[in-house]
């Protein structure tokens, strides 16, 4: 289309617009209805901690570098807590064998029959 | 949302995996150990990277010492129960009382040398240096001052 072509069409629009009139009566307290509705819209929704969780796990997980990244740190986060946890309980299971050892030894601390 | 929800199981899963995985794997050494025979010895045979000739005269001595030392523990249970019956009708330290309580001494002491004879050897089987290592540890252990007191 050209420009000079939409340029008529505006005038033709704004001419019988001009020229409409509608005799249906607005229904009561059409107008503030309107601005009610409009203020609505503009309004912040509430963020609630559900509202962000849902938000984060439709909109934002779903994302390749984020999927990738969300992935990546709790396998990292479930690798570190399985090798301190082993760590751990291997050095707690070595202690004890150590002093069973000496236990085992020494008189004084051998387990009575 | 639900390919939101799908990502955020399966990341929950692979972390679990992982965890499990990795406990598995680096917990293995310690539950090898408390599943051996004689999972002391084992650990000797760990903490002080013993060969098998070293970890065999180590266990020879091992198993030489038991005996002695459970003969000890009869003398010194057999000497407890007749100091606690001296104690238990005497109002005063009686001779009888004195010399059992000297018994108890040289029993001590007995166990104690014998205790520290079998230390030295076991440390004379080992690698010099594991040698040092391991006599350092376990007069630490078996001589500090609460060392007769059985553990809680």
């Amino acid at each position: 289309m050209k420009p000079d072509d939409r340029g008529n069409q505006d005038e033709s629009l704004r001419k019988v617009l001009q020229e409409w009139r509608s005799d249906a009566p607005l229904p009561p307290h059409f107008r503030e209805a309107v601005w009610h509705r409009i203020e609505r819209g503009q309004a912040p929704a509430s963020l609630s901690l559900w509202t962000l969780a849902r938000h984060w796990i439709g909109g934002l997980l779903p994302r390749p570098a984020l999927a990738v990244a969300y992935m990546a740190t709790l396998i990292a986060i479930g690798g570190a807590a399985g090798w301190t946890q082993a760590r751990q309980e291997t050095t707690r299971v070595r202690d004890e064998l150590g002093d069973r050892y000496v236990r085992v030894l020494n008189p004084y601390q051998a387990p009575r029959r | 949302m639900k390919k939101g929800l799908i990502i955020l199981m399966l990341g929950l899963v692979a972390a679990a995996a992982t965890y499990g995985c990795i406990y598995f794997v680096c917990s293995s050494s310690a539950r090898n150990m408390q599943a051996s025979e004689r999972p002391e010895l084992t650990w000797l045979r760990d903490e002080f990277k013993l060969t098998d000739a070293e970890f065999k005269r180590v266990s020879d001595l091992h198993a030489a010492y038991l005996p002695q030392c459970r003969e000890r523990c009869v003398q010194i249970d057999q000497q407890s129960v007749q100091l606690q019956k001296l104690l238990a009708v005497s109002t005063n330290v009686t001779p009888e009382i004195e010399r059992s309580l000297a018994e108890t001494s040289r029993l001590r002491a007995e166990c104690q040398a014998m205790m520290l004879r079998h230390f030295f050897q076991v440390s004379q089987a080992m690698p010099q240096d594991q040698g040092r290592r391991y006599l350092a540890w376990v007069k630490e252990k078996a001589f500090a001052p609460n060392f007769d007191m059985p553990e809680k």
